[in-house]
């Protein structure tokens, strides 16, 4: 014996005017949120603070909720403190120069300093850049191996990868760093950049 | 990351927590004030390596301890400094990273501070075990603080704390008593400390801590030449590279076991030069006239004498033949010759033939010059009655030996005692300062006699640098009209003058040494007293050459360095013992006692003291002596005259470690970031500024999600805490405080967290 279901459901409702108008808004509203919702999460996650100092004639701005350090021998150095690992960081440092140095011997200086202290240093690479004011300068991306200075805690080491913009101006070299896990280093980079735009010196 | 307001609900929440957490932390060394665990991890291996072929080879191999969290260890020189028996050029310091668990290689470590003598160094950590140079103020380390060895007394319980072996075994702590203390002319009555705990030789440069974990002596031996014969050393590597390891292999030596430790007040003075980062280097013009000679006959020892007490100078009040029953104190004396820091002497006591530890002195390193007169004795420690033999050994090989009877009554006989030098005056009396005598004709000595037999033979000695120059004439027959006791006057004249130098005078009855004293003339005539030195003073300037016609200055800016000293001297002999002393704010950072090697006159002695970050705030004083006495003084300022207080000089407090977990999977969290908050902020301040300023102390987790502050926390502060996690809500709380009653001790506190997850 055979079954037939025969399904009887209501004929379609055309939706009214109305109906279709409040569809219309709420795909709207939708679209608006998501828009403003992105915009809040640009305007918290690149939210910066200022920071100047006469002293050295500069001005910048940091991530919001970085936290500041200018008792090393930078002239400030920010850090995500929240960045679970190596605390991402962006730091300006100054250096004397005299009209006889050239941005090479900058560099050569950084590279030897940075053998001595940083693990398994190396240089990626080098090459000229020109700032957002126009300002000549030169990028030298390398890596280290960073591990937690603790020695009685179990830390396994991070390869750091960093970035280097050093400018000569007004008789001393500026060198505006970036270091970051280097996992991570492609993420982090546009605050970085969004840093380096703001900088002024 | 926002503190959002859910979060600060949130943390609100974990307030509590937080305190109770630290409340119920358990206490690692519960109800002791010794802080085993901070203890374990700031002793450290010594490792003196050099390169040999492209290898590295342990060359010596000692203990030591961290005293400052910015990584300046405490430690024997014997090991530490490149020398004949430890011939290394770089130190290794490994760190106990685990309890019971053999030493790990973390770092590189230089010597900054040293006296040879008393074979003390202080090394800093300067690099990574690889090579890395290190910022020191990067370093954290936990460290002990120095006690006051000078509160110890007989019977006190002492731990003793180093490495038994030469890498392979885990710290160990010997506990025993202060059986007695060891005097020498290099630190008084309390040169040495001596302990009943069991010290194996390469826990020497260790500690040893009394009972509130402050450490107040330091376990010293110094090992003897390195002979894999005599078993006194160990070959561990195949350092000439000839597939074997044996006896033609490069041997550590180990020593024996120790019953001496340096007192902490010994340390003072290199550890605050090496805190303030000060070097003082001298003569920098040419005083040299000339070359100090390094002495190349063999050391020895003679002419061994006993003595009940010691005078202010050093020397013996007279000299025994037997002593009291009842006595408590003795000093054996004897000449010393051609002796270095690097020889080592040892003492072995025998009572009635059987070997007395208590009056033993281990192997150490030799503490005076190349020659003089020299003790080693100890006072308010009694001497069971016996036939004592003493016996003096020197790099090993047995020298001279002494015998004593103690017991019975007092030694009735006739008796020279207390000599004391000086000028006549017009009265006849002896006047000056005792010992140092200013250069003439003539030099006096005033001594006692009792018990004299009226026709006996007696003799008066007296020696120029080690020469007989005159005999007393009238000295072989005591005279009636002296009396049986009294006091005695006797003089050297020269029609010539007496020559700048050291004296001795040597006093017998019927041919026995009864008394002996050094003295020492040196400098003008200013009454009864000498003048040595003068018109020390101080300048700035880029060179030496500036520096000497620069003008006098007392106060100098903040910062300052180098500052040059200058002095004027006048009439020294060669070899004359003079002490130089700094001291800042009344704090010795540096004494050195070395024999005159310039022109007998002169004007302008050179000195430096300088600073790579210039020289702290503080008022800082030059004493310049001879003997025990103080012939000029003068002081200078740098910025405020005060120095700065450093806030993490002190060890004390409670360590706090713990462990944040995932609250969901329970797994550790690696990399969150811990931040104490200093008393004067809070939460809401620190998350408004976010600025390390306020911060006392950060940490971050490791792999299992451990963490350790590495700053004490004191009782009764108010503490605030953040901790920071991407992806999890961070946790904060204001007001965490340690109580009396929440922790009772000093043990660490540790406590487990829980994050959540966003």
């Amino acid at each position: 014996m055979s079954t037939t279901i025969i399904e009887v459901g209501e004929a379609p409702v055309e939706l009214t005017l109305r109906q279709k108008w409040s569809h219309y808004f709420v795909i709207i509203y939708a679209i608006l949120a998501i828009i403003i919702g992105v915009n809040l999460r640009d305007s918290a996650v690149f939210a910066t603070v200022p920071y100047s100092n006469p002293q050295v004639g500069i001005t910048a701005f940091y991530p919001h909720r970085w936290m500041i350090d200018s008792s090393g021998d930078y002239v400030f150095r920010v850090r995500d403190m929240a960045q679970t690992g190596f605390k991402t960081a962006m730091q300006v440092n100054i250096i004397p120069v005299n009209s006889d140095m050239t941005t090479r011997n900058i560099l050569e200086t950084l590279i030897l300093n940075r053998s001595q202290t940083d693990s398994t240093f190396r240089v990626l690479s080098q090459e000229p850049i020109q700032l957002a004011d126009n300002t000549e300068a030169t990028r030298m991306t390398s890596t280290f191996v960073a591990s937690n200075e603790d020695p009685f805690l179990e830390s396994i080491p991070t390869v750091v990868e960093r970035m280097d913009v050093i400018a000569v101006q007004g008789g001393q070299a500026i060198i505006i760093s970036f270091l970051s896990d280097a996992l991570t280093f492609e993420q982090n980079y546009p605050k970085f950049e969004q840093f380096l735009n703001d900088v002024d010196f | 990351m926002m503190l959002t307001s859910k979060a600060r609900l949130f943390a609100t929440s974990w307030l509590m927590l937080v305190v109770l957490l630290i409340t119920s932390g358990v206490p690692a060394a519960a109800q002791t004030s010794l802080d085993v665990e901070r203890i374990q991890r700031a002793t450290v291996l010594v490792m003196q390596t050099r390169i040999i072929g492209s290898s590295p080879i342990i060359t010596c191999v000692g203990s030591g301890t961290i005293v400052s969290r910015d990584g300046l260890i405490l430690t024997n020189a014997h090991h530490s400094l490149s020398g004949a028996n430890c011939s290394g050029d770089t130190l290794i310091i490994s760190l106990n990273i685990r309890p019971g668990e053999p030493p790990v290689a973390r770092y590189q470590a230089e010597v900054v501070q040293a006296n040879p003598g008393l074979d003390l160094a202080l090394l800093r950590i300067t690099r990574q075990v690889d090579g890395r140079l290190i910022d020191r103020a990067s370093l954290a380390l936990p460290f002990v603080e120095i006690g006051d060895s000078a509160g110890v007394g007989l019977d006190d319980t002492i731990t003793v704390v180093g490495y038994p072996g030469i890498g392979n075994d885990p710290i160990v702590f010997e506990r025993g008593t202060i059986s007695g203390f060891a005097a020498e002319p290099s630190g008084g009555d309390r040169s040495w400390i001596k302990t009943s705990a069991s010290i194996t030789g390469t826990m020497s440069g260790g500690g040893a801590y009394n009972q509130n974990g402050l450490l107040i002596g330091i376990p010293t031996t110094a090992p003897l030449t390195p002979n894999p014969a005599t078993g006194n050393c160990i070959s561990v590597q195949d350092s000439n590279a000839d597939g074997l390891i044996n006896t033609n292999d490069v041997c550590i030596p180990t020593g024996g076991f120790i019953n001496l430790l340096r007192p902490s007040a010994f340390v003072r003075p290199l550890l605050q030069a090496a805190q303030l980062d000060i070097s003082i280097s001298f003569p920098l013009e040419r005083v040299i006239s000339t070359t100090a000679t390094i002495p190349t006959a063999r050391p020895r020892f003679r002419y061994l004498g006993f003595s009940p007490s010691v005078n202010p100078a050093g020397m013996p009040t007279t000299i025994i033949r037997s002593l009291p029953t009842g006595s408590n104190s003795l000093y054996l004396f004897f000449d010393y010759e051609n002796m270095t820091p690097e020889t080592v002497y040892e003492l072995r006591v025998n009572t009635n033939g059987i070997p007395n530890p208590n009056f033993s002195v281990s192997p150490v390193r030799w503490s005076g010059g190349s020659r003089g007169l020299w003790y080693v004795g100890s006072s308010g420690q009694p001497f069971p009655n016996g036939n004592y033999e003493f016996t003096l050994f020197i790099d090993g090989i047995a020298g001279d030996s002494a015998r004593l009877v103690i017991g019975g009554g007092p030694d009735e006989g006739a008796a020279f005692s207390d000599i004391v030098f000086g000028l006549l005056d017009s009265a006849g009396n002896v006047t000056g300062t005792g010992f140092v005598l200013p250069t003439g004709n003539t030099a006096s000595a005033r001594f006692l006699y009792r018990n004299m037999t009226p026709g006996g033979s007696w003799a008066a000695i007296w020696y120029y640098e080690g020469q007989e120059v005159q005999r007393t004439d009238d000295g072989t027959v005591w005279a009636e009209s002296d009396g049986a006791s009294g006091t005695k006057t006797i003089s050297i004249q020269s029609v010539n003058g007496l020559l700048p130098g050291s004296y001795r005078l040597e006093l017998y009855i019927e041919g026995r040494l009864a008394a002996v004293s050094d003295f020492t003339l040196a400098g003008g005539q200013d009454g009864s007293f000498a003048r040595i030195f003068n018109n020390t003073h101080f300048t700035t300037a880029s060179t030496v050459q500036e520096a000497l016609s620069a003008a006098p200055i007392s106060s100098f800016s903040a910062g300052t360095s180098p500052i040059f000293a200058m002095f004027n001297w006048q009439l020294i002999g060669p070899g004359t013992l003079w002490r130089i002393e700094w001291s800042v704010d009344n704090q010795l950072f540096f004494s050195q006692t070395q024999p005159w090697s310039g022109a007998p006159t002169g004007s302008n002695f050179l000195m430096q003291i300088a600073s790579p970050a210039g020289l702290p705030d503080g008022t800082y004083r030059l004493d310049l002596f001879v003997g025990q006495i103080q012939f000029d003084t003068a002081q200078f300022r740098v910025g405020i005259g005060q120095l700065p207080i450093d806030r993490f000089a002190s060890a004390e407090g409670i360590a706090l470690r713990g462990q944040v977990l995932n609250s969901v999977s329970r797994d550790g969290i690696q990399g969150v970031s811990v931040m104490l908050i200093s008393e004067d902020y809070s939460v809401a301040d620190f998350t408004r500024d976010w600025n390390q300023a306020q911060l006392i102390a950060t940490a971050t987790t490791d792999r299992n999600g451990r963490f350790e502050v590495n700053v004490p926390l004191q009782r009764g502060a108010l503490y605030s805490i953040v901790l920071l996690a991407e992806g999890f809500l961070p946790i904060t709380a204001d007001g965490v405080e340690i109580t009396d009653e929440n922790h009772p001790d000093n043990s660490p506190i540790d406590i487990t967290l829980e994050l959540t997850p966003e």
